[in-house]
């Protein structure tokens, strides 16, 4: 339960850069950590006390193993959260030709 | 020195000897992935940060003359066509979408696995050519010039 909690708290720290925070790259590296304390809480509700990594090799008798399926899925959501950090990097870059600044309290000329 | 182009002295002989290490290591996780932990996109993420590494020490003038990006490009768009003539090969001889036609060869040796090798090595080069090129086309945006109001 423990460690459920503490995947909860590292969630809690990348929601409060991205409420808190002013620069748009601190926000992008709270969106990240956000993503990684979802994919650790998902890993570890497949974790099995002792178990392998769930592949067959040479020498080795088959004993308790983790469940691969979580594993493969948190492996597409990396690859999606590379694709969302990397449009989010450019969009910020873009929003810095435009205003020279990353601070998002001063990128307010589109508001009426 | 030119501090703009690249990054010191220690840096670039180190990258220059450790490079071809980095990409050596990817290629094992490629070819090894239906084996052992790993595979397409671990390997192929191995070698686009031995690339990202080269343009860090060397900076994007290098970079740009050693490696032909728009080739890269290439590479990285027809992976995902030979993955899908892969599959599609698939239903021709093996009875459905990404079956397997080869010799499945004997269990824990490197020719093994069927189609597994040569889908993972697909994976691997579009992971690697895709990542370098998302990270270099970040790299080349000015920061100063162009959509101004």
């Amino acid at each position: 339960m423990t460690v459920y909690i503490l995947c909860f708290a590292v969630l809690l720290i990348g929601i409060y850069g991205v409420l808190v925070k002013r620069d748009l790259i601190k926000i992008i590296l709270a969106l990240g950590i956000m993503g990684y304390a979802t994919n650790l809480m998902i890993i570890l509700f497949a974790y099995r006390k002792g178990g392998h990594y769930p592949i067959l090799e040479k020498g080795r008798e088959v004993t308790a193993m983790v469940d691969p399926l979580p594993q493969a899925l948190i492996l597409t959501s990396i690859v999606i959260e590379l694709g969302i950090t990397a449009m989010l990097v450019a969009l910020a870059i873009r929003l810095y030709q435009k205003y020279q600044t990353f601070d998002i309290t001063k990128i307010r000329r589109l508001s009426g | 020195m030119n501090h703009s182009n690249g990054m010191t002295l220690i840096v670039r002989t180190v990258t220059r000897l450790s490079v071809w290490l980095i990409f050596l290591y990817g290629i094992y996780i490629i070819l090894h992935g239906h084996l052992s932990p790993g595979g397409g996109f671990a390997g192929g993420v191995i070698i686009a940060l031995g690339f990202l590494n080269v343009m860090l020490a060397y900076g994007r003038g290098f970079i740009q003359r050693w490696l032909n990006i728009d080739f890269m490009k290439d590479i990285e768009a027809s992976m995902a066509a030979l993955f899908l003539a892969v599959g599609i090969l698939g239903i021709s001889f093996g009875g459905g979408f990404l079956a397997n036609f080869l010799s499945k060869g004997a269990l824990f040796r490197l020719l093994s696995g069927g189609t597994i090798p040569i889908l993972n090595i697909l994976i691997g080069l579009k992971v690697a050519m895709a990542l370098f090129v998302v990270v270099w086309t970040l790299a080349i945006m000015h920061l100063e010039e162009g959509g101004q109001e």
